[in-house]
């Protein structure tokens, strides 16, 4: 076993990790909210707009200017999406509607294979201007895109919550996520309010890929099912709860690193996301909540 | 409540009507026709293709049986499984290992991989069968998750002693073997066709027997079929472990396809391709598991022997996903055949009518309702 | 194949084990260094780029010089090669192909190999051992190839050694599995995963570090590669521990943290992972401010690539030291780097990548094959053109350490003495003073080649003076 002073910076990059964790996840919860759609298209959204950035970065543009087009990508490419496939399958079961947004993950990720190739062992990286900076806790460097990508977390957690709960936008949101036909007939203007849930949740999407292609790898493959290890956290929260999203986040990533060190039980860390959902899910299940219900309430 | 899937409610249709003609159709009639289609596949076909495109219809033999068993649980019982690689992952082991270790004739083994598979798969999805809908889905995508991970570290066997008959340092790595009587490609190819009909045909007998009905009434509606006496949990295990029997005995013959099994074929993101193409091939009909095969294996086969990226068969199946589920539930094998009466109908029409008439006949075949229209429209 | 669906999708995994088995490959990409190196013996250069002028724009020479007859198309009956790359979402390495493709061309677009045009096929894999079987059988039957040259593959030589011995085909590869180095039918250019750690741990102990950690991508075949490290560390009398890692990472911290807390102060941190994964522990390392919590940092041949010396900046100059396969390409004045510029630039319009040491492998497979082939006499069947690779004997490919040899052996490591480079100024950079290192014989599988084939004798021409 390793001793506390080599256990404590794996608490920091655990945080760190479940930092990672949070944004995604919480991400596709604030989504599933405010649209009624499990997108797992998050992470290839967010992937290809940092690859697009990365390449106007690497032609001479600007870091802004990158970094600006990465996020309206993530929003446009969702707000489209949303509003061509959104309707047709609006009656749908939630299942139907996150299975088809699978179809989206496997059209961007053919995309990105066929225009940003790795056949001549290329390796992308892209950097932010918080990367530079920061400070040290337990003899490791926390950067300012660490303490960024938690704050977004914390920020999402808190802010998202509000939104949808106190501001006549966000309720209209909730509505519609839980049944379109009847949110309409009350006369909230249902097209326009989803093309807002969609695009704001897009623009999310970016931001999250250009923060995450910084603290994971700018790699298509490990952006585009980062998200299969953040819905864990996703469902730990049943996909509805926000603040649990975020702190089984947390505890996962921490969960993970500590088992780094622990020679009997590392090669098994990646694990944790998966076991550790699937014990939240069936102890939930058992419990008899809305787990069991095929279809949420946001 | 569960009931409420827009497919739930739409999809039977289809598929009542499919099965419901089938039985009228002349029986005779219709087992020669699969005689004489089965007789070819396992005697023309193999004259005709190259040893390429004959491992590659092995390959569609084993994804077929895999299809057939998501293809089930979707399409009959309402069970979206994103977990199905790491099953075919466990039949694969567990064939590998009595491979290397026992002497045991082939169908032996596989029986035996079915089984461990079944065994496995039904205690490892027990818990999972109390959610339902898109929890079950999910919480099938990190179970899976979870078994890719013990799966890189066990390894799969390669000849290596122990309880996991893995070698890492072995500098040749023997071939997993074959059965005595298809050591040749083209023999293991009608070995593994024959394989995957018997599998069809036990599907075959559950889907017209009792488990078949009581599903049929599971996915239509829960509190009916309890209400009618029907033992839900019992019928759902009953299809998850059918399922997990044939894909445990479709990893086995794929193990001797392949005869060399690494964990890094079997990932999580695979079992999302592999629901995109069963529910692009239909999940109402086990035809449907047959064209999901092929767009599985057959197609890529043959577009990297065109020289196409294998790229746009990835954005080929998302397509084909969003496209399914926005239009055409039952898949390519309920929509290719009224795609293509449709088609014969105006070309049929634009024999009858002269030159002049045909731009205003190319309208009406489209107009019998929306969503055949956009259906012809995306076809 | 099979499944490419499903399988195509191991996109990840395949990366894992890319980097894996990969390292090999991976690479040597570029790097301008002058040294003058004369077999084992140290080379001299200066650390600067300074001597090798530049050449790198490579506008000088012409490619003429890659065929017999310069400007003269060749029109006899087509020598029919073919080769089996790796290619899936992360893991690529068509580069090698492509590159060999683009050297067949320059020599087809002058003289050919006798007169004779060589056809070239190119047939892809996703990591899936079925389709790889097939393939085989797809350049045999559909292709009607007589040899098989440019092999770039994860698992390629496992699976199918067996084919290629029982037709007679002596394969010239750039090599991932362990059967690319243990079978008598398979001849790398490069030294794969485990002698190339090898090089990096041993240059690692001449830095008198008192431990190694390292790590490699969890893949199969990962007991074979360590047991290289392991024994050259056993023979140095320096600890050393394995790690293994699931890749694609996604908590690069947490792995950086556990090899630095491994290694000690005083120790060094080896990794044997493809670039891109490669990269994520090093930047980790660099973001954590850890890099300098241990003595040194080592890396097989994948991370010799440009595009990893310009993402790290200047967090690792003459601190990461990378086992190099071939010579450095930025700045080498030399008649071959010349060359394969100039080819690279006229006809390898489909090399993605460019310079960099995918592209110099398929170079120097391509060349290899073609020297052969013009020994040939009489027909080109599989008999003929598969005894002249065979008869390969210290062939300077102007790229390697030392002198090719095929030979009749039972087993190949023709490549077994290399460079190391380490990031300077966004380059890969030979490190000044170093030359060229044999592995050690202390790795059983090298002291066993050693004993069969010898040490093979210095190529002169591969560093410019």
């Amino acid at each position: 076993m390793p001793s506390w002073s080599e256990l404590q910076p794996f608490i920091v990059s655990g945080l760190a990790l479940g930092g990672v964790y949070a944004l995604s996840g919480v991400g596709l919860v604030v989504l599933y909210r405010a649209t009624g759609v499990l997108y797992l298209a998050f992470g290839a959204v967010g992937a290809m707009g940092a690859l697009i950035a990365y390449s106007l970065i690497s032609a001479g543009a600007p870091g802004w200017a990158g970094w600006i087009v990465c996020v309206l990508f993530g929003g446009v490419l969702t707000l489209g999406y949303g509003m061509i496939f959104g309707p047709p399958l609006a009656r749908r079961d939630p299942l139907v509607k996150a299975v088809a947004t699978l179809g989206l993950t496997l059209v961007l990720f053919g995309v990105m294979d066929l225009l940003w190739t790795s056949s001549g062992g290329q390796a992308r990286s892209i950097t932010l201007p918080t990367d530079n900076g920061g400070f040290s806790l337990a003899q490791i460097q926390v950067t300012w895109t660490q303490v960024l990508s938690l704050g977004l977390g914390i920020a999402l957690t808190v802010g998202t919550g509000a939104f949808l709960r106190y501001t006549s936008l966000g309720t209209a949101m909730r509505a519609m996520a839980n049944d379109r036909e009847i949110t309409a007939t009350l006369g909230v203007p249902v097209r326009r309010v989803e093309a807002a849930a969609w695009f704001g949740c897009g623009v999310l999407g970016g931001l999250a890929g250009l923060l995450l292609a910084d603290l994971v790898a700018l790699d298509a493959t490990t952006l585009t099912f980062l998200v299969i290890s953040s819905l864990a956290a996703a469902l730990i929260g049943q996909l509805r709860s926000i603040p649990v999203t975020f702190g089984a986040a947390l505890v996962i990533g921490l969960v993970h690193d500590l088992l780094t060190p622990i020679t009997q039980l590392t090669d098994y860390r990646d694990m944790s996301p998966f076991v550790l959902a699937a014990i939240a899910l069936l102890w939930v299940s058992r419990h008899g909540t809305v787990m069991s219900r095929s279809r949420e309430e946001a | 409540m569960v009931q409420t899937t827009a497919a739930q409610k739409t999809a039977p249709a289809p598929a009542r009507q499919g099965w419901a003609a089938l039985r009228r159709r002349d029986t005779i009639t219709r087992l020669s026709v699969i005689t004489a289609l089965l007789a070819f596949t396992l005697f023309g076909l193999p004259q005709l293709l190259s040893l390429y495109y004959t491992d590659a219809m092995t390959q569609v033999a084993a994804y077929a049986i895999v299809a057939l068993g998501l293809g089930m649980l979707v399409g009959r019982v309402g069970l979206y499984s994103l977990g199905q690689v790491a099953v075919l992952a466990i039949g694969a082991w567990a064939a590998a290992r009595l491979l290397f270790a026992t002497g045991q004739p082939f169908p032996v083994v596989l029986v035996e991989a079915g089984l461990i598979t079944m065994l496995l798969g039904t205690l490892i999805g027990l818990p999972a069968l109390r959610l339902r809908g898109l929890y079950f889905a999910l919480i099938t995508l990190m179970l899976s998750g979870a078994i890719t991970v013990v799966l890189a570290t066990v390894n799969f066997p390669n000849g290596g002693g122990g309880f996991t008959g893995y070698n890492g340092g072995s500098l040749h790595i023997p071939a997993i073997r074959r059965p005595s009587i298809a050591g040749t490609d083209v023999a293991y190819y009608r070995y593994a066709v024959v394989v995957a009909i018997i599998m069809f045909v036990l599907v075959y007998a559950h889907i017209k027997t009792r488990p078949g009905r009581a599903w049929a009434a599971i996915r239509q509606s829960e509190p009916a079929a309890l209400a009618a006496g029907i033992n839900i949990t019992f019928y759902k295990i009953w299809a998850f472990a059918l399922a997990s029997f044939i894909t445990g005995v479709a990893g086995g013959v794929l193990a001797g396809a392949d005869r060399f099994l690494y964990s890094i074929d079997f990932h999580p993101q695979d079992s999302i391709a592999l629901l995109a193409v069963v529910l692009m091939g239909g999940v109402y009909s086990m035809y449907g598991a047959v064209i999901a095969a092929l767009l599985n294996s057959l197609l890529p086969a043959a577009l990297q022997d065109w020289g196409v990226s294998q790229d746009w068969l990835t954005i080929l199946f998302g397509i084909g996903v969003v496209q399914v589920l926005t239009t055409a539930p039952a898949g390519i094998v309920d929509q290719f055949p009224r795609d293509m009466k449709r088609l014969g109908g105006l070309l049929w029409r634009l024999v009858r009518r002269p030159a002049p008439g045909a731009p205003a006949a190319s309208a009406p075949p489209g107009a019998p309702g929306a969503p055949g229209a956009s259906r012809g429209g995306k076809a | 194949m099979k499944e490419y669906a499903p399988r195509r999708w191991r996109l990840a995994a395949a990366l894992a084990s890319v980097l894996a088995v990969g390292g090999v490959l991976a690479g040597c990409s570029s790097s301008s260094t002058s040294s003058s190196s004369s077999g084992g013996a140290p080379a001299t250069s200066s650390g600067a780029p300074a001597t090798s002028a530049s050449s790198g724009g490579g506008g000088a020479s012409d490619t003429s010089s890659c065929g017999s007859k310069p400007g003269v198309a060749a029109t006899g009956t087509p020598i029919n090669l073919g080769t089996i790359n790796t290619q899936q979402p992360g893991t690529d390495f068509t580069d090698i192909a492509n590159m060999a493709q683009a050297y067949f061309n320059c020599v087809n677009a002058n003289g050919g190999v006798n007169g004779h045009p060589i056809k070239y096929s190119i047939q892809t894999e996703k990591t899936d051992p079925a389709q790889i079987a097939s393939d085989a059988k797809q350049l045999v039957q559909g292709d009607h190839v007589v040899g098989i040259v440019g092999n770039t593959s994860i698992l390629e030589c496992t699976i199918n050694h067996k084919y290629w011995e029982g037709l007679g085909i002596y394969v010239i590869d750039s090599g991932i599995a362990p059967e690319c180095w243990s079978t008598p039918n398979t001849a790398p250019v490069n030294m794969g995963p485990r002698y190339s750690s090898d090089g990096a741990v041993q240059y690692m102990i001449s830095l008198k570090v008192d431990k190694i950690a390292f790590d490699q991508s969890n893949v199969p075949g990962t007991d074979y590669i360590a047991a290289g490290p392991k024994a050259i560390a056993a023979a140095a009398n320096v600890p050393i521990q394995t790690f293994t890692t699931n890749v694609p990472i996604q908590s690069a911290n947490s792995v950086a943290l556990q090899l630095v807390q491994a290694a000690g102060k005083n120790g060094a941190v080896v990794l044997n992972f493809t670039p891109p994964e490669a990269l994520k522990i090093l930047q980790a390392a660099a973001k954590l401010h850890i890099q300098n919590n241990v003595k040194a940092w080592g890396c097989s041949t994948p991370c010799d690539t440009d595009f990893l010396a310009s993402a790290l900046g200047t967090a690792f100059d003459n601190k990461l030291f990378v086992n190099a396969e071939l010579t450095p390409a930025d700045g080498t004045n030399t008649p071959t780097m010349n060359l394969y510029r100039a080819i690279l630039k006229q006809y390898g319009s489909n090399v993605s990548g460019g310079i960099g040491s995918f592209s110099q492998f398929g170079f120097v497979e391509a060349r290899l094959a073609v020297q052969a082939l013009s020994t040939v006499q009489g027909d080109y069947t599989v008999a003929s053109v598969n005894a002249a690779f065979k008869a390969l004997k210290d062939v300077e490919t102007g790229m390697n350490c030392g002198k090719f040899t095929y030979g009749d052996y039972p087993m190949h490591i023709p490549n077994n003495a290399d460079y190391t480079v380490t990031p300077t100024k966004g380059q890969m950079l030979v490190v000044p003073g170093s030359g060229c290192l044999s592995i050690s014989t202390a790795d059983p599988q090298i002291a066993q080649y050693v004993n069969l084939a010898g040490r093979a004798p210095a190529d002169t021409t591969s560093l410019g003076s």
